[in-house]
């Protein structure tokens, strides 16, 4: 080989590869553009969120505190901190410092029982406002209104001018608890109902919610999905079963009017659960129609017609188009109200006899009827007979009650396995299709005077020592347990009588506090209480109510009660009389009719 | 070679490059609209839960589990609402060396971009794919970012540029290793016979080539050493017929010798007693005498000839002065010269013209060349010039006769060669004079030339080198004496020489027109 060729050769080898040093991956390029992308058109959402109130909006104390208590739920959840310490002097912001989580941020509502009382200025040129309140409960971030976590009755503010000589005022004493009050609660929060399946899987059960108004529609999909994932509220978790644990949204729903997409993350993600899932969504998201579409990971799993699911799964049964009767001279007889629907009373009338108080159900082809009859004793006895119209076999309990409510359905149970309860004797019972009673324990304090179960058949609503109670009723596989009762705070005392009037919302009866009789509506969580009658004489001493809205033959919140041993009517109130109670036998004696009830 | 292997690793490069932004594209496009489905939802960058969905979305499109990620960094950035909203980073790492700022002004004017950029992000220095992204929302804008690290495609691109360089040299090795081959293979034995050759051609006829194989090459040694065996036994044949022809000749002269002798004496006898005989007799042993004479001195000059042919003349050289040598050949032809009317005129230098030679030869040359210049000299004069430079001393001869034909000052030195055939000898020449002087200039490393032209006469030029072995390079006397006139007349004195197209494609030399000439200083 000649040098020559070496010499090439050696020029080649060192050129090679300082020639391919330039050909790798740069350290750095020029900018490229690729494209453009068009901006979106600025506009603002559905949903128009009212401007919370500032500080500066008043400069009278007790507006100030007013506007105080509208701020912190005037707007999102997260901010409420920032925008109640707007209203705080520089030096009393550290008496409401804040949560280092957003999720942690609660909200304590107080219903004011006397408008605010202010002292004038003293002397260090302060004012006081002092509020007279009712603990209602705490808005947590999952949207429940959760049992009141404080007992304070008395808030104290202190106030002092923002500037010496300005109208403004700043707060500089306070509560160190994030107050908000019950009127703001519904002037900037919205209800919504979420459903959560029963642990048999059977049916959905109602559970209420607060949503900013806030939030825009577009966001609510979000919002119910991660209620849904969060699992029920925690007075209704032992008679309901949550979406498998570790559940959680990925990032938000987004749609268009037509399609909406929810990403989720689900262990042990099936058909079966999705389908579920979809009922869900399908009834907790009732303003919605068009499609859902549910993503695990990612992976399309699972579209819902929305409008379509709720036609053909309900979220539970919605029972029979709603029928009047009352007790007439120990006889069961339908009432005869306007135009509305009337219905014959579905049982013999050998067993229709010496009635004190009835409950009477469909439960599909069958009726289920519990009556408190008395005795010869003049004792108090259930009989109950359950079958297709009208009930042949009747069974009587054998214990006999000095004092029994009326009785109350459970709807859950399928009509073989029938059973409700009753408050006797200032105890709460069981009782099933034998008309054999059992005492139900139970954690409150008091006498049981009354017992509603709700349409969905898995909440009743209690009045024990004056108060009322919600508890929720698990029923699998036939057994019936139940869980712990919540006590709902109250503007009437002495309750007498509690019904269901809608899905989420009660009707109960006390008195005011001029101690005057009066029915209110209550929500279930006990945040709002309008009132539905007042100044009624006598105390209530029973009350029924149709719950299942304005669109099956009565008005919407239709109740009936019974004071002062006659029975009364709603839209408007009156009292039936005796004319309006039909089949009457010939020549009876004339009598009120009394205990008003529903047949649904 | 080099350009191939660059050619081969930039593709390579560009290939993963392009794979790589394809790649990051479409996870750009995607999520991009997934970030602004997100977005949409929000009218104010002030809302609550903005930030949670911006943190949501970079943490879905960085794929979630931050342990897990192949490295891809997510990024949204809204430098448009810095007071509300914080950038967020799925895996956090401080990203914003990465991000050049012309790269955030391009994507902030709306327009996707991207850009490689080198920075660390959590461990090693790396070269990182940005992409860039406006995000449209009902806020305004703001971006999306993704940086894929390119430390697999550079490890690649690396990989393949080591496999390309490393074949490639293995590629010029095996080519360098072949040609080595090929060389061994075919130019070694060509430069073999080419050595042969030259060995052959330098006289060593013995050389043959090696043959081996059966491949051309060996057909053309074969044919190389056939021809060297044809031409050693047609050399060896000439040399054998010439060294007989020699012989012959020497051997002849030899043995006319001894009879000659004879004869010589007995003519010499006959010619002293020629007084005697009756005067036809007496004229043909004249006759006799100067025949024998002639005879002799062909027969010398012969001898003298056959020793030059057999290589035994020897060279005498000693430091000899020439001018006495010139003289002492006039004085011996003055004779001669007055018979014919000659007059020989001398132009030797003052001083004594010293050159190592072999005086005998050179006078013999002299004597030669004046001789055949007194005998062709038609009466005119003759003359002889000494010259003499650092390295040669040269004589010339010049005479005035018929001179020489075009393409005769060759022939003059042939053996026995006449000018005229018909022309009758005056003198007893042998026709082997100016032979013989030619080998004796020869042997003295000499040159010896003739100039002649019809009607100028003659000169010739005898040139010897200063010192004996010396090599001659020029002649101190020019060889065409300077009274000669060109063929063409000569140019005038000073005049321009013309060269031009002559008749028959021939070149003609003449004297310019000096009317048309373009005198060039």
């Amino acid at each position: 080989m000649s040098g020559r060729r070496l010499l090439t050769l050696l020029v080649a080898g060192v050129l090679l590869p300082a020639g391919l040093g330039g050909c790798g991956i740069p350290a750095e390029t020029d900018v490229q553009v690729d494209g453009s992308v068009p901006a979106a058109e600025a506009g603002s959402l559905n949903g128009s969120p009212a401007p919370p109130p500032a500080p500066t909006d008043s400069g009278e104390p007790v507006p100030f505190i007013e506007n105080y208590l509208r701020a912190a739920a005037a707007g999102e959840r997260d901010q409420a901190y920032t925008r109640a310490r707007k209203f705080l002097a520089e030096e009393a912001r550290d008496l409401l410092p804040g949560k280092p989580q957003t999720s942690e941020v609660e909200l304590t509502v107080v219903r004011l029982l006397a408008k605010p009382e202010s002292t004038p200025r003293n002397n260090q040129g302060t004012f006081t406002v002092t509020l007279k309140v009712q603990q209602v409960g705490v808005l947590r971030a999952d949207g429940t209104l959760g049992p009141p976590g404080a007992t304070e009755t008395r808030y104290v503010f202190e106030l002092r001018r923002a500037a010496p000589t300005g109208a403004g005022l700043l707060i500089t004493n306070l509560p160190n608890v994030l107050l908000t009050s019950d009127s703001a609660l519904r002037e900037y929060y919205r209800t919504r109902t979420v459903y959560f399946w029963n642990s048999d899987l059977s049916r959905l059960v109602p559970d209420l919610r607060y949503l900013p108004s806030s939030v825009p529609a577009e966001r609510r999909v979000t919002e119910v999905v991660k209620w849904l994932a969060g699992g029920p509220s925690d007075w209704l978790a032992s008679g309901v079963t949550g979406l498998p644990d570790g559940t959680r949204p990925i990032n938000n729903a987004t749609g268009t009017d037509s399609t909406w997409e929810v990403n989720l993350t689900m262990p042990g993600a099936n058909a079966e659960r999705l389908r579920r899932l979809g009922t869900q969504l399908a009834w907790s998201l009732p303003e919605l129609t068009g499609q859902l579409e549910l993503k695990i990971q990612n992976q399309k799993r699972f579209s819902v017609d929305l409008e379509r699911e709720r036609t053909t799964n309900p979220a539970y049964p919605p029972g029979a188009a709603p029928t009047r009767f009352s007790v007439y001279d120990g006889v069961i007889h339908p009432l005869a109200i306007g135009n509305e629907r009337r219905d014959a009373v579905p049982l013999p009338a050998a067993e229709n006899r010496n009635v004190v108080s009835a409950s009477l159900a469909r439960a599909r082809e069958q009726v289920l009827a519990a009556l408190v009859v008395t005795g010869p004793d003049r004792r108090l006895r259930l009989k109950v007979g359950t079958g297709p119209e009208p009930v042949a076999v009747f069974n009587r309990s054998d214990d006999t009650f000095g004092s029994m409510s009326r009785p109350t359905w459970l709807r859950s149970l399928d009509e073989n396995r029938a059973a409700g309860f009753v408050a006797a004797d200032g105890r709460l019972y069981r009782f099933n299709g034998a008309a054999e009673l059992s005492l139900v324990p139970l954690n409150v304090s008091g006498n049981v005077v009354a017992v509603a179960g709700s349409l969905d058949g898995h909440r009743i609503a209690l009045v024990a020592g004056g108060a009322v109670y919600v508890a929720p009723v698990n029923v699998e596989g036939g057994v019936v347990s139940l869980g712990q009762p919540r006590r709902l705070p109250t503007l009437l005392t002495g309750v007498t009588a509690v019904d269901w009037i809608t899905e989420d919302q009660l009707v109960f009866a006390g008195n005011d506090p001029d101690r005057r009789s009066a029915i209110h509506q209550l929500a279930v969580d006990g945040a709002w209480e309008p009132p539905l009658a007042n100044e009624i004489g006598a105390p209530v001493t029973q009350l029924a109510a149709y719950p299942g809205g304005g669109d099956r033959g009565l008005p919407s919140l239709s109740f009936m009660f019974e004071t002062n041993g006659s029975a009364w009517r709603n839209n408007p109130i009156d009292f039936v009389t005796p004319e309006q109670v039909l089949d009457l036998p010939a020549g009876s004696r004339t009598a009120n009719p009394t205990v008003p009830f529903f047949l649904y | 070679m080099g350009g191939f292997a660059y050619l081969i690793a930039d593709k390579i490069t560009n290939i993963l490059l392009e794979n790589a932004e394809t790649d990051v594209r479409m996870r750009l496009s995607n999520g991009s609209e997934y970030a602004a489905k997100q977005f949409n939802l929000y009218s104010q960058p002030q809302e609550a839960q903005l930030q949670d969905t911006i943190d949501g979305t970079v943490n879905y499109l960085a794929g979630g589990d931050p342990a897990q990620t192949s490295g891809v960094v997510v990024a949204i950035t809204a430098d448009n609402f810095a007071e509300f909203i914080e950038p967020r980073v799925s895996p956090e790492v401080p990203v914003r060396a990465v991000i050049g700022d012309e790269l955030r002004a391009t994507v902030a004017s709306g327009k996707v971009a991207h850009q490689i950029r080198t920075g660390t992000l959590g461990g090693e220095r790396t070269k990182y794919l940005v992409y860039g992204s406006p995000v449209p929302t009902r806020f305004g804008q703001v971006e999306l970012y993704y940086l894929v690290p390119l430390a697999r495609q550079d490890a690649t691109a690396a990989d393949a540029r080591a496999t390309v360089v490393a074949t490639g040299v293995a590629l010029v090795l095996l080519l360098g290793l072949l040609a080595a081959l090929v060389t061994r293979l075919v130019v070694t034995p060509v430069r073999v016979a080419a050595r042969t050759a030259q060995r052959l051609s330098a006289g060593l006829l013995d050389q043959r080539m090696v043959v081996s194989g059966e491949d051309d090459l060996a057909l053309l040694a074969a044919s190389f050493n056939q021809m060297a065996t044809n031409l050693q036994r047609q050399i060896l044949r000439l040399e054998e017929m010439s060294r007989l022809q020699r012989r012959f000749t020497s051997d002849v002269s030899h043995e006319l010798r001894t009879p000659l002798t004879t004869v010589r004496m007995a003519a010499d006898l006959i010619f002293a007693e020629r007084e005697e005989f009756d005067p036809a007799v007496a004229r043909s042993a004249e006759l006799l005498q100067a025949e024998l004479d002639r005879f002799e001195e062909l027969l010398t000059d012969l001898l003298e000839i056959s020793r030059f042919d057999a290589g035994f003349a020897v060279l005498d050289s000693e430091p000899t002065d020439l001018v006495p040598v010139v003289h002492r050949v006039t004085e011996r032809l003055a004779g001669l010269a007055e018979r014919v009317g000659v007059t020989i005129e001398l132009d030797l230098p003052g001083t004594p013209v010293i050159a190592e030679v072999d005086p005998r030869r050179v006078e013999r040359v002299l004597r030669n060349l004046v001789g055949n210049a007194v005998e062709h000299g038609e009466a005119k004069p003759v003359r002889i010039t000494l010259g003499i430079d650092q390295s040669a001393v040269a004589i010339t001869v010049r005479d005035h006769g018929v001179g020489l034909k075009p393409g005769e000052e060759k022939l003059v030195f042939n053996r026995f060669w006449r000018a005229d055939p018909s022309r009758a000898r005056q003198t007893g020449g042998t026709g082997l004079g100016l032979s013989i002087s030619l080998e004796d200039a020869r042997l003295h490393g000499g040159w010896l030339e003739a100039w002649g032209a019809p009607g100028q006469g003659a000169q010739f030029r005898l040139t010897l080198p200063a010192r004996a072995g010396d090599r001659l390079t020029t002649s101190p006397l020019r060889l065409v004496p300077a009274d000669a006139t060109l063929p063409f007349g000569g140019p005038r004195d000073g005049g321009l020489l013309a060269i031009g197209p002559g008749s028959a494609g021939a070149l003609a030399v003449g004297p310019a027109d000096t009317d048309r000439a373009e005198a060039r200083p």
